[in-house]
């Protein structure tokens, strides 16, 4: 269901204070309930499921037929869902350094103008956050209309030539990158001016004393000191970008020949046509493998050993 | 003089920033004033050539537009309600309780995080369609309820909170829930806001689950209602665009309310 | 403080039963009366509402069973559909296109008709048609209308702007081509047709007849038939229609939308004769300045196929807990009375063909029988040469569109048909489909 789920709220571990009280279990049961039924019931179990699914072919009318790995041969097989995979990784490839570059200059800007316009600017960078990936496709959709669009309309000011931006298969994936982009960076502006203000003042003003210029200071101070931020938003954002699918849903379909079917959108046609179901189901949960590991990666490269550790 | 450049290049940047983040907004507003045709006219117009409410009139007097904007306000709200209570309690067990297999239930809770909705929408359907809940408020409520990644954040947001205080109030022989009740949540006002704000959003904008779940027009969440102006014989472009500006409205005025709350709670998430 | 927790949990709690309780839709089913399910994907306006009439009827006209109507949206209805079969949720009675019946047939998802529905309803009904809801020698869904999938409209007053002879269409590809080149400005496409491979996979199915003569398969499916050179010429139509630039590099609309031609932003169009009705409803102001022909055959010869009748029928879901009722539900609304039948064609401006010669006849009788005046030529023209929609998986058809879609993009178009022909060879084999064909 949540599927943009990471990108909605991204968090990271917190060196909190170790409290240790005695045992109790009878008040944490009450407490984790809830959570525990909820999530036992509507994500554990259908996984669990879906993981047994994976090993029959099935119709949902003639008897399931177990077929073993055989679900999982086929998808691994597949030169589309190779092709699905490889073109999410590129995807994310464009959208998550764009991303982070925004962010980045975005909150240095923030710093140094006036408060008023930093909460301006702030408030406005939020605000395609808000925004559903449903309105967004069907805006950027006008805007690339190839005759009479806003976009070639203002290409067109300076000479340029119509582009079909959805209807070329060199620029529809960039294409849709743009609104991936826009909806996603005002969290990673957010953080990533989070963690330059955590940045103590008196760091620059030492450098400034010993002469230092603004590049110097961008080098020795700012970068390496938001390292781990910087990490964790190429993380996520990598994680949250491989997972995209109704910006090409609406806005493409997954053309033109194929150059925008995302691992999602290439699952989710899989499921709406095959006459089957195992396909579609071992393909997603080969996806999670990929995302799974890609999680690991982020505990493991943000050194967030007190994330695991209850 | 260098500063007064510098100064302009900056504020010009700036600018371009909040162009940027506004415009494609700016340009739906625009579009839903426009004629039926004259949308994706040619050759282009940026501005109408009447400026019609016809749109907008048309949707606010619609029967169904509203009542789907209700209902999704209405789901919207229980459904943060109900994550918060769900979330914020299991993220005070973690945080501070100590029970049998703790690390373990914490590791399963985590991993929960990273499954991607498209693996479980079929069976997830199978399971609530078991339980008698399609086409209900419930089944739009529930399933999404518990979410890890706020489990996870407000666990964080929890081990930050200075233990002195609980240690008085242990002393006071407080238990557990005394504890939560009367120095957790007044702590929390941020970071709840953070989470009932993020919930409040992931269902307004949610399209693929209602889709699968509900049946009943009446019952249409937003994004599934404006799907109802697009179709693949003809599309009405200008009345969706009208009621995109319309669906997006109350969430932007609701984040303009809470955006100090929501700018400081990004921060809180912690990053240093 | 504990309990007042406990009391905002219940609270919660008893909220969302309320609101559960408010939606649900199983209201009590009046006079004991067993309920079945019917869904109807989304249409056009008009048929909406015929359906929703037709319904209204039903429940009028018998008192065992009450029949619930729901009309889902084109694109979720995939999805709805596969998750309501996995559930075992699946309406008794929906609308399907012929080309998914065989399909569904073969996985039992549906059941056959002819045991519920006597044999003297089944006769008057056009061969193709018939043939194509049938699967092992049993009729999956009663045929309901059909639609040729590929009628050429062009805009007459463009025409003659361009200098070109309104009452002569194209009559061959490099006519068209040719026309195509002359018709575009820059604000004006020349042609516009399917440009994605969804809509390339069935919308060229007769266009794939057309010029060599089979389908890029075996007829018992046993191996693909892809490369067949006579294949380059389809193949090479498009590319040189994009590439070109004589259809729009991006398109104005999905393939089904007429909208484009009536608004004037394309001189050609290549549509299914539903774009008819929306011609005549929304443009009429329009309809004398739209001509309409068959999309020319590749070797000149008129009497090859073009299209194929697509079209809807009625099928009832396998699992159905009330088979009989469904199947009479299906019986009464298409194989009994023809008043609502021809009330169908009427409000569809006659844009749609029914296979039942009974209602053919009716509508004959009936003025309005000229109010469209293209249905007799595409009658003529296209819908006696089609061809039936080919009963093979999708996914056949879309490794087809596939290479069609490559081929726009300027790739190169043998090795198109070759990829598309091993893609073929690989989906026999993964879903075990040789000899099933017939």
């Amino acid at each position: 269901m949540a599927v943009t789920s990471l990108r909605a709220t991204q968090v990271r571990a917190h060196a909190g204070a170790g409290l240790r009280p005695r045992r109790d279990n009878r008040a944490a049961l009450i407490m984790l309930a809830p959570l525990l039924v909820l999530l036992g019931v509507f994500v554990i179990w259908p996984l669990l499921h879906a993981v047994y699914i994976s090993f029959f072919t099935w119709s949902f009318y003639d008897p399931a037929v177990f077929v073993g790995f055989q679900n999982y041969l086929n998808v691994l097989t597949d030169a589309e869902f190779a092709g699905a995979v490889t073109r999410g990784l590129i995807f994310s490839a464009i959208v998550v350094p764009v991303q982070v570059t925004v962010a980045f200059v975005f909150a240095n800007l923030v710093k140094t103008v006036s408060s008023r316009m930093a909460t301006v600017m702030k408030v406005t960078i939020y605000v395609p956050a808000v925004i559903s990936e449903v309105i967004a496709a069907i805006v950027f959709t006008l805007i690339y209309t190839h005759r009479g669009g806003l976009l070639n309309w203002f290409l067109d000011l300076f000479g340029i030539e119509a582009i079909p931006w959805l209807g070329d298969t060199f620029t529809a994936l960039p294409a849709i990158a743009v609104p991936a982009i826009w909806i996603g960076m005002g969290v990673a502006s957010l953080i990533m001016l989070a963690g330059l203000l955590d940045i103590p003042e008196t760091y620059y003003e030492c450098a400034s004393l010993d002469g230092a210029g603004p590049w110097t200071k961008m080098f020795r101070i700012t970068l390496p000191l938001m390292k781990n931020v910087i990490l964790f938003l190429l993380i996520t954002g990598f994680a949250a970008s491989l997972q995209f699918l109704i910006l090409p849903l609406l806005m493409t379909g997954g053309g033109p020949v194929n150059a925008t079917n995302l691992p999602n959108l290439f699952i989710l046609q899989h499921f709406n046509t095959d006459l089957y179901v195992g396909y579609s189901i071992a393909a997603a949960l080969l996806l999670f493998g990929v995302l799974g590991a890609v999680s690991a990666l982020i505990f493991r490269l943000v050194r967030s050993e007190k994330a695991m550790d209850a | 003089m260098r500063r007064a450049l510098g100064r302009t290049l900056r504020y010009g940047l700036a600018m371009i920033f909040i162009a940027a983040a506004l415009f494609p907004l700016a340009w739906l507003v625009i579009a839903g004033f426009k004629a039926k045709t004259e949308v994706v006219a040619t050759p282009f117009q940026l501005f109408p050539e009447v400026w019609r409410w016809d749109n907008y009139a048309q949707l606010l007097a619609d029967e169904a537009f509203l009542r789907s904007l209700a209902v999704t306000f209405f789901g919207a709200t229980l459904f943060a309600a109900l994550s918060l209570v769900v979330n914020a309690l299991g993220a005070y067990a973690f945080a501070r309780l100590e029970f049998a297999f703790k690390r373990t239930i914490w590791v399963v809770v985590l991993t929960t995080m990273f499954i991607p909705g498209i693996a479980i929408m079929l069976t997830s359907f199978i399971v609530v369609t078991e339980l008698g809940m399609l086409d209900s408020m419930a089944v739009l409520v529930v399933p999404g309820a518990a979410a890890a990644v706020q489990v996870f954040f407000l666990r964080q947001f929890f081990l930050s909170v200075p233990t002195a205080l609980e240690e008085a109030a242990q002393l006071d022989g407080a238990g557990p829930w005394r504890i939560f009740r009367h120095i957790f949540i007044p702590l929390s006002k941020g970071a709840f806001v953070v989470v009932g704000a993020t919930s409040f959003l992931l269902f307004w904008n949610s399209y693929i689950w209602p889709v699968l779940t509900i049946t009943d027009p009446e019952l249409f969440p937003i994004q599934q209602y404006l799907a109802t102006f697009r179709s693949e014989r003809s599309s009405e472009h200008a009345l969706l665009m009208a009621g995109s500006t319309l669906a997006a409205l109350p969430v932007i005025i609701l984040f303009l309310i809470f955006q100090r709350h929501i700018i400081r709670g990004v921060r809180l998430s912690g990053l240093k | 403080m504990r309990t007042s927790l406990i009391r905002l949990i219940a609270a919660l709690t008893a909220a969302t039963v309320l609101a559960t309780g408010c939606g649900s839709g199983n209201e009590p089913s009046a006079g004991g009366r067993a309920e079945i399910t019917l869904w109807q994907q989304k249409f056009t306006d008009q048929e909406d509402a015929w359906y929703r009439k037709a319904v209204a009827a039903f429940n009028k006209a018998q008192n065992k069973v009450r029949l619930k109507h729901v009309i889902v949206p084109a694109d979720s209805w995939d999805q709805k559909m596969k998750a309501a079969q996995a559930a075992g949720k699946a309406p008794d009675v929906y609308t399907v296109n012929y080309s998914k019946v065989p399909g569904f047939a073969r996985t039992g998802v549906i059941q056959p008709l002819d045991p519920l529905i006597p044999a003297g309803k089944w006769t008057g009904l056009q061969e193709p048609v018939l043939a194509s809801v049938q699967h092992k020698g049993r009729k999956y869904g009663y045929p309901m209308l059909v639609e040729p999938s590929a009628v050429l409209f062009y805009r007459k007053d463009l025409f003659t702007q361009a200098g070109l002879d309104p009452a002569r269409p194209p009559a061959s590809w490099q006519e068209l081509i040719d026309y195509g080149r002359k018709l575009t400005t820059k604000d004006v496409a020349g042609v516009v047709t399917a440009a994605n491979q969804i809509d390339m996979a069935w919308s060229t199915w007769g266009l794939q007849w057309n010029a060599a003569g089979h389908l890029p398969i075996t007829d018992d499916w046993s191996a693909p038939r892809a490369t067949d050179p006579k294949y380059r010429q389809l193949l090479q139509a498009y590319q040189t229609l994009y590439q070109e630039g004589i259809m729009p590099k991006q398109p104005l609309a999905p393939y089904a939308d007429a909208n484009p031609l009536g608004q004037g932003r394309t001189a050609m169009m290549v549509c299914g004769s539903w774009a008819a009705g929306v011609l005549l409803q929304d443009y009429p102001q329009q309809v004398g300045n739209i001509g309409v022909a068959a999309l020319p055959s590749f070797d000149g010869d008129r009497t090859k196929p073009t299209a194929t009748l697509g079209g809807w029928t009625l099928v009832v879901d396998a699992k159905s807990g009330n088979a009989q009722a469904s199947a009479d539900f299906v019986s009464w609304l298409l194989a009994g009375d023809t008043t609502l039948l021809v009330e169908f064609f009427k409000n569809t401006m006659l844009s749609k063909y029914s296979p039942r010669q009974a209602v053919t006849e009716a509508l004959a009788k009936d003025p309005a029988a000229t109010e469209n005046p293209w249905a007799k030529t595409i009658e003529e023209q296209v819908v006696r040469y089609a061809k039936a929609e080919p009963a093979y998986d999708w996914a056949i058809s879309l490794a087809f569109g596939k290479a069609i879609e490559k081929a726009l993009q300027g790739k190169d178009i043998d090795q198109a048909l070759q990829a598309a022909d091993a893609e073929i060879k690989d989906l026999i084999a993964k879903n075990n489909l040789a000899g099933q064909g017939s």
